[in-house]
């Protein structure tokens, strides 16, 4: 009794909120759907009855009382949704649809003005129509459709979970157009897991080109019902004529609702399908969807009127030239451009530019496409042909023309460009209208090969190797050991010659110091008055100070050498002191101590002159 | 056509373009290297084959032979002038050459190697002999600064030729740049056939290139040819 109570306080409370929501709502009009999904259950089943109201203004919405029916309110759903500034409230409230018995029941409409629906029920375990009974219709008056519901152009899948939509601009195209197309792949949120493929074109007389990978997101209300379209674009061609329908197909993942439990409360809380997937009341299948089908007519191009050059282009172009450079060289060579911009099948869009003639030398042009759409519809072929002007003068380079198909005005068409003026000046170091160049041994320009110099006369000197010598090892090798050769040798020379130089002071030093000790002893001689101590010290002074001047050992120094080689006016005292020397070793003569102080100032004066030299 | 008299002077030079016919620029190439390692280079040689793949319209293998001839004989005009015609007429840019790239190839690295070794050996004895004969020392300086200065003409030809030493030409129609030495990766930049890059590094089959204004990326090694090959 008191669960009884709580349900009509539900039904109570569901049907107030939406005759509030249809009251509340502004701007749009009233409307109110109603569906029944599975239009066919067993008894025992229950089938699920849903109301969407949309829009703004009273709107009486009531439920129908079908004897051998219960209906009852297990969910609401509401949503707010704002275009272009104009709100638009939709309320789905969800009615569980319980038979007690077999039969097709009809459902009447919600609204005075809305359609009935229709309810078959089977007995349970079997679906023969045999025993059917209802409250009047018929099995064949079924309103059933296989293919799902049309909506606002769209076709549903049965389930109301996605559709495949085409949108082509034109039913009517010529061989070889290119045409634009979209196609749409609409999922109910909640229902549809996952896409498993990319559309797919049920046809193989046409051609789907530059397909985008990444397709266009957006969401969409279908009927009150949050849907998220995916759109793929696309250029179709067709490639023979005739008439054709066009589907495309698309591999979906849905989620489809198991039978609700007739006696289940939790069924009742689950009435909305995105709790009833949270809480495993759905099972994934994989289907395809396929797009209704659009009808297309592909008509041949005439041949009448076709130009000898047309390759094929079929849509609407315009053409252009430049040149590189207006002024230029005889010989040096040019870039001459083509640009056909518009849009239809670039892939057909060829040209042979510029030909061969008197005054250009022209080469295969070569041609790039950029592109201003994601699809290669629109956009700019750009060719590109070296020319080269044989001879000097103010040239002209010709119109160009493109001859392509206009599907607008159903027949060919020819583009012209205008034409470009050139002035090619001679060479600066040739005179107009000189001979060619002649190469090293004054052969003329082999003209026969484009300008090229004639071959040379191949001798039999060849080497191994394109590597200059002098980055090869046994070169580097051979460089650096004659260069260390001549660095060791210079620095042997420097180092004898450093070496000498020392030995040389060494002696000075030593021969100086020898002096000093000399002149030592000859002055403690001269105050002890030791005359023989002091001739013997003061000759070897002299040895030794013309020793080191003739480079001769002072022992070698003798009266008889000084008398020869000495020079000056200290050689007869020079050489009387080595007389005396002698004479005192054997004689003892004494000298007066005038004599020491002569003797010495002599040999001091030799030292210095010397040690001056 | 000029052919037979190839095929009189240059017998791999026809082998070559029998190759180029039936086979890839890449392994035209490589089988063009390698004959000619087998048969020794010449400055001629590799004019006429230049020559011959000009008029074949192959502006890449064409400059590949025109500087490898230039290596040997870098003052021969018609190897410039030549060179000129066909990147002129494969619409690229003339080639540039410094004045000191001019002079310092005023005679053929070979004969510049010889140069240098003289050089070497004057300026040495020059030097020796300056230590020991000191009566004669201005001679002999003057003697080692001629030494000197024709070392130098050999340091400058070096100098000069090095970059070469690390140049491709593109053989092919286009050549794709890559940020990476990958495949897959989209290319940067394209290089038109016949242009003259640096090569800076090899990696899996491609090399890191630097073109003359200074744009690097990894092309595919089959796309381009050393002008100095490798053995």
């Amino acid at each position: 009794m008191r669960v009884r109570m709580l349900r009509q306080s539900a039904v109570i409370a569901a049907i107030a909120l939406g005759l509030f929501a249809a009251a509340a709502a502004s701007a749009a009009a009233p409307s109110v759907d109603a569906s029944i999904e599975p239009s066919q259950i067993e008894v025992g089943e229950s089938a699920r009855l849903t109301i969407l109201t949309s829009g703004s203004g009273a709107l009486s919405v009531t439920l129908p009382v079908v004897p051998g029916l219960e209906f009852r309110v297990v969910g609401q759903s509401r949503q707010i949704q704002m275009v272009n500034g104009a709100t638009i409230e939709s309320t789905s409230t969800i009615v569980r649809v319980t038979p007690e018995e077999a039969g097709v029941f009809t459902i009447p409409g919600v609204t005075p003005t809305s359609p009935p629906l229709v309810l078959r029920v089977n007995p349970s375990g079997g679906s023969g129509s045999s025993s059917l009974r209802g409250n009047g219709a018929s099995p064949d008056q079924l309103p059933f459709v296989p293919g799902g519901s049309n909506t606002h152009g769209i076709r549903l899948t049965p389930d109301g979970s996605a559709f495949v939509q085409l949108e082509i601009p034109k039913h009517e195209i010529y061989v070889g157009e290119s045409v634009p197309v979209e196609i749409q792949v609409g999922m109910r949120d909640g229902f549809v897991a996952s896409i498993n493929g990319l559309p797919k074109l049920n046809s193989s007389d046409f051609t789907l080109n530059n397909l985008s990978h990444q397709p266009e997101r957006a969401p969409k209300a279908i009927d009150g019902k949050p849907f998220t379209v995916y759109t793929w674009r696309s250029v179709l061609a067709a490639v023979k004529p005739g008439n054709y329908s066009l589907t495309f197909e698309t591999p979906l993942t849905v989620r489809i609702r198991t039978r609700p439990q007739r006696d289940s409360m939790l069924d009742d809380l689950l009435g909305d399908p995105f709790l009833q997937n949270i809480f495993g009341a759905t099972v994934q299948k994989n289907v395809s969807v396929t797009s209704p089908e659009a009808p297309i007519t592909v008509l041949p191009l005439p041949a009448q009127g076709r130009p000898p050059g047309f390759g094929g282009a079929v849509g609407t172009f315009k053409v252009s030239t430049d040149i590189s450079s207006a002024k230029n060289i005889a010989g040096d060579p040019l870039t001459l451009r083509m640009h056909v911009t518009g849009a239809g099948n670039f892939d057909r869009v060829e040209s042979p530019m510029l030909g061969n003639d008197g005054q250009w030398k022209t080469y295969e042009p070569k041609a790039t496409f950029n592109s201003a759409d994601p699809i290669g519809y629109r956009g700019e072929k750009v060719f590109e042909q070296p020319l080269i002007a044989t001879q000097p003068g103010a040239r002209t380079i010709p119109p160009l023309e493109f001859n392509y198909f206009d599907p607008g005005t159903r027949r060919y068409e020819t583009a012209r460009s205008a034409p470009l003026n050139v002035t090619v000046s001679p060479p600066a170091d040739l005179a107009a209208n000189a001979p060619p160049p002649a190469n090293a041994a004054g052969a003329p320009v082999d003209e026969s090969h484009g300008g090229l110099r004639p071959d040379h006369t191949v001798t039999e000197t060849r080497v191994d190797s394109l590597i200059p010598p002098y980055f090869e090892p046994r070169f580097v090798g051979l460089s650096s050991v004659l260069a260390l050769l001549f660095g060791g040798g210079w620095v042997a020379l420097r180092r004898r010659e450093r070496d000498a130089r020392d030995t040389q002071r060494q002696r000075q030093r030593a021969r100086s110091q020898l002096t000093q000790t000399l002149l030592a002893q000859m002055a403690a001689a001269s105050t002890a008055g030791d005359a023989a101590g002091f001739l013997n010290a003061a000759r070897s002074t002299l040895q030794q100070t013309l020793g080191a001047r003739w480079e001769v050992a002072p022992e070698q120094i003798t009266e008889a050498l000084v008398e020869a080689q000495l020079e000056g006016d200290d050689k007869d005292d020079i050489r009387q002191i080595f007389a005396l020397a002698d004479e005192a070793n054997y004689s003892g003569d004494d000298l007066q101590a005038a004599d020491f102080e002569r003797w010495t100032q002599i040999v001091g004066r030799r030292l210095g002159e010397e040690t001056t030299a | 056509m000029n052919y037979p008299m190839i095929s009189r002077r240059a017998p791999w030079a026809i082998f070559a373009l029998a190759v180029f016919t039936f086979a890839g620029h890449a392994a035209q190439a490589q089988a063009q290297a390698q004959a000619q390692a087998q048969a020794g280079y010449s400055a001629p040689a590799l004019y006429n084959l230049a020559n011959a793949y000009a008029r074949s319209g192959k502006p890449g293998l064409a400059i590949l032979n025109y500087e490898r001839a230039r290596l040997l004989e870098p003052n021969d005009p018609d190897i410039d002038a030549n060179s000129s015609h066909v990147r002129a007429a494969a619409g690229l840019p003339p080639q540039f050459r410094s004045r000191f790239e001019r002079v310092a190839g005023f005679a053929s690295p070979r004969i510049l190697a010889w140069v240098g070794i003289i050089g070497l050996l004057t300026a040495g004895v020059g030097v020796l002999a300056r230590q020991v004969y000191p009566r004669h020392r201005r001679k002999l300086l003057a003697m080692a600064l001629v030494g000197i200065a024709l070392v130098g003409m050999t340091i400058g030809s070096g100098i000069a030729l090095w970059p070469i030493m690390h140049e491709a030409v593109v053989i092919t129609q286009t050549a794709p740049v890559r940020v990476s030495p990958v495949p897959i990766e989209e290319p940067v930049f394209e290089l038109p056939e016949a242009t003259i890059v640096r090569m800076i590094e090899e990696h899996d089959g491609f090399v890191l290139i630097r073109t003359q204004a200074g744009r690097t990326g990894w092309a595919q090694r089959a796309n381009v040819a050393p002008v100095v090959p490798k053995h």
